[in-house]
């Protein structure tokens, strides 16, 4: 964990001399003293991070939910159903040709998925039957089975779909994001992720800022503990004790800071000190749900045991946004179930269903859906067939080539279904992008061309898409 | 579905467009022309300025198009975007998806060519699509200028002739042609450098300044640095005067070792100051450039550069037991002060110089320093390619300041670089396999702490149990499956009783698998696999969570303990064996060329490594041939490519590989390098500042004898090192940043992460300075310690630190660095990534800093230790608080600090005598709770910390009383400090 990847090295940036309001990575005005505040408001034009206009202004979505099914769902049982696999149930498969890995070694059957399917809504989306919840808001989901990624491993496929390059160490989609259009709250970093207890494979580099500038990183919230490491003082240490030695460093610091008035880094990090004081009030109110009405904690599925956790990253989630924060992650699983399919999606359905449901029915009572672009997805889909690995019962391995996505609000073509996998689930065959091409659509979305966000780094303009892709015209409503 | 929308001639009017005042100067002038419609007389002119729209065309319409329009207009055919081809007059004039012609021959401002170029018209979408690689206003008044010619097309033949006509007037003008290889294309072949991107390959400059700095030292004349600097030193202004002697030997101490200078070093170096600056300063980096810590710091660098981490990354994470050899090599290859070249040499083919030298074959871990893995997911051709262009592209960024990846896929855009040359450089290491290889340990390496295997065996004992008690378990529910199934126990029972006659030995992997063993015999038998019960029978999720975390575990020993054994983590000449997947250190073959494919490099069409091209022998950089003269042969035997290779990397005529080492060692004590992108020297690279100190630099290096000693000696006695920080050079009107550039001012920098640990741990006196040996574990975040880290099948072990305070109190280049979990200490700091080389660091100030140095328990206990140990060194208060300022900021307090800081303890004692602090255990145990991956249950195991059994905490504020614990607050205070964290 904590491989937070700064990418420090950043020989580009050199050029880019800090303002004293760079530092803050989004805490900054209202939690600094009046003077402070005066002082900065003269740079603000000089802020990175101060909300901008996108490439597009007439976009709708201006925040972004993204709820990362973390260890790859199964497009299968979940949202591309596959009456073929009835047919092929059990029958052996081969899989032949250069792309054959170890994966494949000994038999291999077909499996077909055991939940049954519904038409949902108005539009009629094929939804397995346990999203019971999610069926309620059928037709404001835009469901994408176009997409294909690069890698067959967690960690990979996970920076591909974070980041846009499989290896890792560029900046996540939040931090180009958060580049592109700043943060309309200066309170809170733009890029806020909810990670699970346990980070997911390839750790924290899954929210780097890569070569942006550091503000740009994702800022994990831990689920258990302190939120953020070392926030608060060591126990036995009051506020007021804190302050004291605070009041120390301030001091020396000015009386040093006064023999080199030209070395602003110098006050950029007595600044931070403040600014981290303050810090340590506001992240645990942010994160307080106590104080949300009962009725809406329960449509979360808030309290219960199966959709606790989730509902309060969904709750959580939508507290951000309407404060603000323009990019949140929430991840969910694992949903790597290689074996026992049934019961292990079962229960990690059972453990978003609600939440989610409640999440989109929420931000839509309070005029926010429109704004918010809201992305489920996993780093791949899974198989439609099985080797005879440890358990007995069937699950799926991993499918870089086929899975399905769904989008809502923000602008996408609610209520459609785009793209096609081939009758088995094997691989998109219709409306058939790239995960580039999914990156470049989702910036758009946002009112951003991703060949017109680039930063230069290494000698060459990089961008979200690597090398560039096209917008799927076909999301975009 | 999807729609072409990058070069549909028609598409929809964007508003932005207007918005951006994108119009330069001399594109408003041929608007203004042609919005006028332009006259034929008109016309006529300016095409009889421009030449001849003919010359044109061959000149810059053609490789404008190649290189801005034919990768998405023309280089595949089922690719062509929009349909539009633009390879020939006729395909351009037949148009695209939207129907009208690409252009209309003598009218600019009718051409859709044109008008999408302009980026500003409202029916065509701008192109390039990228906005980086938009037009440049002269190139758009090319394409203007060739349209209304007429948009003449010569042919292949015609154009050549045109070429010769004007090649040298052209040349004069465009750049040079440089001969390389060869690119994938002739247009690329031919193309013409700007001469100034070629600074990087051109033989290193002559100087005036002779050899080296013994003619200075001798009275005679100016530091040649300084002189070199002069060249580019703003008029009008005085540089600042040299720094003080404290702030000089703070500055130089930082510099050479990583820590800072003691109050008595820094007492010395003022008095012996006052007589001979020069010969003390002289003094100084003798001593500093003969102390151990000085490899140390210097390794801390080069580490930085190769990307060195104790793990593999990615998936699995597994660690790298042997790689902290490599990491004593590097520290003893500086303390010795080994030649760069021989340096060179052995990281890039020791294992060839001297197969049965350990310190030649551990040298060789460089090659194996990216992260890599080999998971039983992934298609092992491409894990082996991955590992291919990871070293390809490694050797040119850490040697020869080159990012060779750019001409993996296609020829380099910008440098002379082609793809051959790529694949060429990789068909170096075609022969090259990874192996963790045995080298016995030599005496210099360091081998204490070895006992600590004692604990990751007391790990593998609970696997094992675990294992075996689970195996149990699965006997008895083999029973049960017999029962509820109706069948027949009798020859699984039979199978059971003959394994377990046989001793246990049922299993392959170290633990008894009696259960395994007896399907595995039945199925040898030929029973039918529904006779017997299937893999783990009757699990339940825990269970199946336990079988897993303890297969995985022991999987995951086999590297740990790796680290006590005398192996290297290396590389050998071989056939690529073959692989699924790597789950345990690998070793030599007994005949390396016997199984296997003996890889012949081809040029990967795209860089797919199943798109295989053109075959391609074993090669150098060609073209440093033509610019410096060297030229290098690779063998095609296996063995010896790598030599060869490395010889022609170290070759002293070798101008990119002795200006790069140079503009490294300069960055190191400048902060700024010489070459702004100490990792490319290319022509998108930044140009250097001083050119001809980098080369002055570089030929005095080789001529030195490749001596880094002498470079820091050279370098650091210069006036320019020198100079004060302050900014003492009133009355220019320079910001301090183009001041610092110029060199007319010391530039201060943050300490890096190591070093303000490191300042920290020698302040308290705590630091144990012993050199190199296996990894330590230093205490981290606790939190961040306990957080579960999944890696492929099970979490990761806990960062339990080494029980000892001297153990954990080392240098911070010894800790275990895992590519899965950072120090966040270290991270926050700016500490790189091990995933990419890290050509210079970065020093950002955000707010996490404040929490890992203020708030953090690691500052409390330095803050705690440093308070006892100014109370035990000292007898009066004031004299404690002076000694404060004396071990963190090497000066002494004024009386007024000294008053604030006496206040400050005063006010704290109270307060610490009223605070409780609750005693922190460390935590035995730590509770995993997992989704187990094979049912979607949730299970949770306890994992046992077993160093944590013997574990002797820092001080701890319980362990103190109200008056220390409220010295520790200034302390806490100084150590947060401004002056503390930065060198001036």
């Amino acid at each position: 964990m904590f491989t937070k990847r700064y990418f420090p090295c950043a020989g580009a940036r050199a050029l880019h001399v800090p303002t004293r309001r760079e530092f803050v990575y989004g805490l900054g005005a209202s939690l600094g003293s009046v003077a402070l505040t005066s002082l900065l408001a003269a740079e603000e034009k000089a802020n990175p991070l101060a909300p901008k206009e996108g490439h597009f202004p007439g976009a709708k979505a201006k925040n972004v939910i993204f709820l990362m099914m973390e260890g790859g769902p199964s497009h299968i049982d979940t949202f591309d159903p596959k009456p073929m696999l009835e047919k092929m149930h059990l029958k052996e498969f081969v899989r032949e040709g250069k792309q054959k890995s170890a994966m494949e070694s000994g038999k291999r059957y077909y499996v077909r998925s055991p939940f049954p399917f519904i038409k949902a809504g108005q539009s009629g989306a094929d939804m397995a039957t346990n999203w019971s919840h999610l069926a309620k808001v059928a037709d404001e989901l835009c469901f994408f089975r176009g997409c294909t990624v690069d890698s067959v491993n967690h960690p990979t496929a996970m920076y591909q779909m974070n980041t846009g390059n499989r290896f890792g160490g560029d900046p996540g989609l939040g931090s180009w994001v958060n580049y592109g259009l700043g943060s309309v709250n200066q309170d809170l970093p733009g890029f806020i992720v909810l990670p699970e207890v346990s980070y997911p494979q390839g750790g924290a580099a899954n929210w780097s800022n890569g070569y942006l500038p550091a503000q740009f990183q994702g800022t994990p919230l831990r689920p258990k503990g302190s939120p953020i490491l070392d926030l608060a003082p060591p126990p036995g240490v009051t506020p007021e004790h804190q302050r004291k030695n605070l009041d120390l460093i301030a001091k020396l610091n000015s009386e040093h800071a006064a023999t080199r008035p030209d070395h602003e880094e110098l006050v950029a990090r007595m600044d931070s000190y403040e600014l981290a004081f303050r810090m340590q009030m506001q992240v645990p109110e942010t994160l307080d749900l106590s104080k949300e009405d009962e009725k809406t904690k329960e449509q979360y599925g808030i309290g219960k045991d199966t959709t606790d956790a989730f509902g309060r990253k969904c709750l959580l989630a939508r507290k951000l946004v309407e404060k603000g924060v323009r990019f949140v992650q929430l991840y969910h699983g694992s949903w790597d179930s290689h074996d026992y399919i049934e019961r292990a999606h079962g229960n990690l359905v059972a453990g978003v269903d609600q939440p989610i449901a409640a999440l989109i029915a929420d931000l839509k009572e309070r005029g926010l859906l429109e704004s918010t672009l809201v992305v489920w997805c996993g780093e791949f889909g899974r198989t439609p067939d099985n080797g005879v690995r440890g358990g007995t019962a069937y699950g799926r391995d991993h499918n870089p080539n086929a899975m399905t996505i769904w989008l809502a609000g923000g602008g996408c073509k609610a209520g459609h279904t785009i793209g096609a996998t081939d009758e088995l689930g094997m691989e998109a065959v219709e409306g058939k992008a790239h995960v580039r091409d999914f990156h470049v659509t989702l910036l758009r979305l946002l009112g951003l061309d991703d060949n017109k966000l680039s930063f230069y780094h290494a000698g060459r303009f990089k961008q979200l898409s690597q090398f560039g892709g096209t917008v799927i015209q076909d999301l975009i409503a | 579905m999807k729609k072409e929308s990058l070069f549909l001639w028609h598409s929809p009017a964007v508003s932005w467009d207007n918005k951006q005042p994108r119009m330069n100067r001399l594109h408003s002038v041929h608007r203004l022309l042609f919005s006028f419609a332009l006259s034929s007389a008109a016309l006529t002119q300016l095409v009889a300025a421009a030449d001849d729209a003919e010359a044109l065309f061959v000149r810059r319409i053609q490789p404008l198009f190649s290189e801005k329009c034919i990768a998405c207009h023309g280089q595949e055919e089922v690719k062509i975007k929009g349909g539009f081809d633009m390879r020939s007059r006729e395909s351009i004039l037949a148009g695209g998806d939207s129907g009208e012609p690409g252009l209309v021959a003598g009218k600019p401002l009718e051409s859709p060519l044109y008008l999408a170029s302009t980026r500003e018209h409202e029916d065509w979408e701008a192109m390039p699509p990228k906005e980086t690689d938009k037009l440049y206003a002269e190139a758009l008044g090319w394409i203007e200028i060739w349209i209304a010619g007429g948009a003449p097309w010569p042919d292949a033949t015609r154009a050549v002739e045109i070429t010769k006509a004007n090649e040298a007037a052209w040349a004069a003008e465009d750049g040079i042609i440089v001969k390389t290889t060869g690119g994938l294309s002739p247009d690329w072949t031919n193309r013409r450098y700007p001469t100034e991107g070629l600074w990087g390959y051109a033989p290193l400059a002559t100087s005036d300044f002779g050899s080296g700095i013994s003619d200075w030292e001798k009275g005679k004349g100016e530091h040649p640095v300084d002189a070199l600097i002069a060249k580019h030193f703003p008029v009008g202004v005085t540089p600042a005067p040299a720094a003080d002697a404290r702030t000089f030997i703070r500055r130089a101490t930082f510099d050479l070792t990583g820590l800072p200078p003691t109050p008595e070093e820094i007492a010395a170096f003022e008095a012996e100051s006052i007589p001979n600056p020069q010969s003390a300063i002289r003094n100084l980096l003798d001593r500093l450039l003969e102390s151990p810590h000085y490899g140390e710091r210097m390794a801390q660098h080069w580490l930085d550069v190769v990307r060195y981490a104790d793990s593999s990354g990615f998936a699995n994470d597994y660690e790298r037991g042997n790689a902290w050899r490599y990491r004593d090599y590097v520290v003893r290859s500086f303390n010795t002060d080994k030649p760069y070249d021989q340096f060179i040499v052995e990281q890039i083919a020791g294992d060839e110089l001297d197969p049965a030298d350990p310190e030649k074959v551990i040298a060789t871990g460089f090659l194996r320093m990216g992260p890599w893995e080999l998971t039983g997911m992934e298609v092992a051709k491409i894990a082996r390619q991955r590992f291919l262009d990871e070293v390809t592209n490694s050797v040119g960024e850490v040697f020869i300041a080159h990012s060779l990846q750019c001409a993996r896929c296609h020829d380099h855009k910008f440098d002379p670089v082609p793809t051959v040359d790529y694949y060429s450089i990789q068909a170096v290491f075609a022969t090259t396999q990874l192996v963790e290889r045995p080298a016995p340990f030599l005496p210099n390496e360091n081998t204490e702490g070895f006992g600590e295997r004692a604990y990751l065996e007391k790990r593998r004992a609970e696997y094992l149990a675990t294992l075996a008690e689970l195996d149990r378990i699965l006997l008895e529910n083999a029973q049960a499956w017999f029962r509820e199934n109706g069948k027949d126990p009798s020859g699984w029972n039979a199978a059971v009783e003959a394994i377990a006659a046989q001793g246990e030995k049922g299993g392959n992997r170290g633990f008894s698998e009696v259960f395994g063993a007896a399907r595995n015999r039945l199925m040898k038998e030929g029973v039918a696999e529904s006779d017997f019960p299937p893999k783990l029978v009757g699990f339940t999720p825990e269970q199946f969570g336990l079988e897993r975390v303890a297969r995985k575990g022991l999987e995951r020993l086999r590297w740990e303990v790796d680290r006590y054994e005398p192996y290297a983590l290396a590389v050998y000449n071989g056939a690529t064996p073959q692989m699924k997947s790597v789950n345990s250190p690998l070793r030599l073959p007994k005949n390396p060329f016997a199984a296997g494919e003996l890889e012949q490099t081809c040029i990967l069409t795209g860089g797919d490594p199943f798109a295989s091209g053109e075959k391609v022998k074993p090669g150098i950089l060609s073209v440093l041939s033509s610019t410096a003269g060297l030229d290098g042969a690779v063998p095609e035997a296996p063995e010896g490519r790598r030599t060869a290779f490395a010889k022609w990397v170290a070759h002293p005529d070798n101008p990119l590989t002795t200006r790069a080492i140079v503009n490294r060692v300069w960055m190191w004590h400048f902060g700024e390098p010489l070459a702004g992108n100490p990792n490319n020297f290319g022509s998108t690279g930044k140009k250097p500042t001083h050119p001809e100190l980098l080369d002055w630099l570089a030929a005095t290096f080789v001529e030195s004898g490749w001596s880094f000693k002498e470079l820091h000696r050279t370098i650091m006695t210069s006036e320019a090192y020198r100079r004060s920080s302050g900014l003492e050079v009133s009355g220019s009107k320079l910001s301090r940043e183009e001041l610092e550039k110029t060199y007319a001012a010391f530039k201060p920098r943050r300490l890096s992460a190591e070093e303000l640990r490191d300042a920290m741990l020698a302040a308290t006196g705590e630091l144990n300075p012993a050199l190199g040996g296996i990894p330590n574990r230093p205490e981290i975040n606790l939190e961040a310690a306990m957080q579960p880290r999944q890696v492929m099948g099970t979490f990761a072990s806990a960062w339990v630190p080494n029980p000892l305070r001297e153990e954990r109190h080392r240098r911070s280049l010894y800790a275990l660095k895992l590519r899965g979990q950072a120090d966040p200490m270290m991270e926050v700091f700016n500490a790189p990534t091990p995933d990419f080389s890290c050509e210079r660091r970065d020093a950002s100030t955000v707010t996490p800093q404040v929490f890992a140095l203020f708030n953090s328990r690691a500052s409390l206990g330095r803050s705690l230790a440093l308070a006892t140990r100014v109370l035990r060194e000292t007898e009066t208060d004031e004299a404690a608080i002076d000694r404060i300022f004396a071990l963190l900021l090497g000066r002494t307090a004024t009386a007024a600090e000294i008053a604030t800081c006496l206040a400050h303890w005063r006010e704290m004692t109270p307060v610490q005598e009223k605070a409780v602090y609750p005693e922190v255990t460390p935590p035995l145990t730590v509770r995993r709770e997992a989704v187990e991956e094979n049912t979607g249950e949730k299970f949770s195991f306890d994992e046992r910390l077993h160093a944590y059994a013997d574990f002797v905490p820092d001080l701890q504020p319980g362990a103190c009383d109200a008056r220390t614990r409220a010295l520790a607050d200034v302390c806490l205070a100084l150590l947060n400090s401004n002056e503390f964290a930065y060198v001036y």
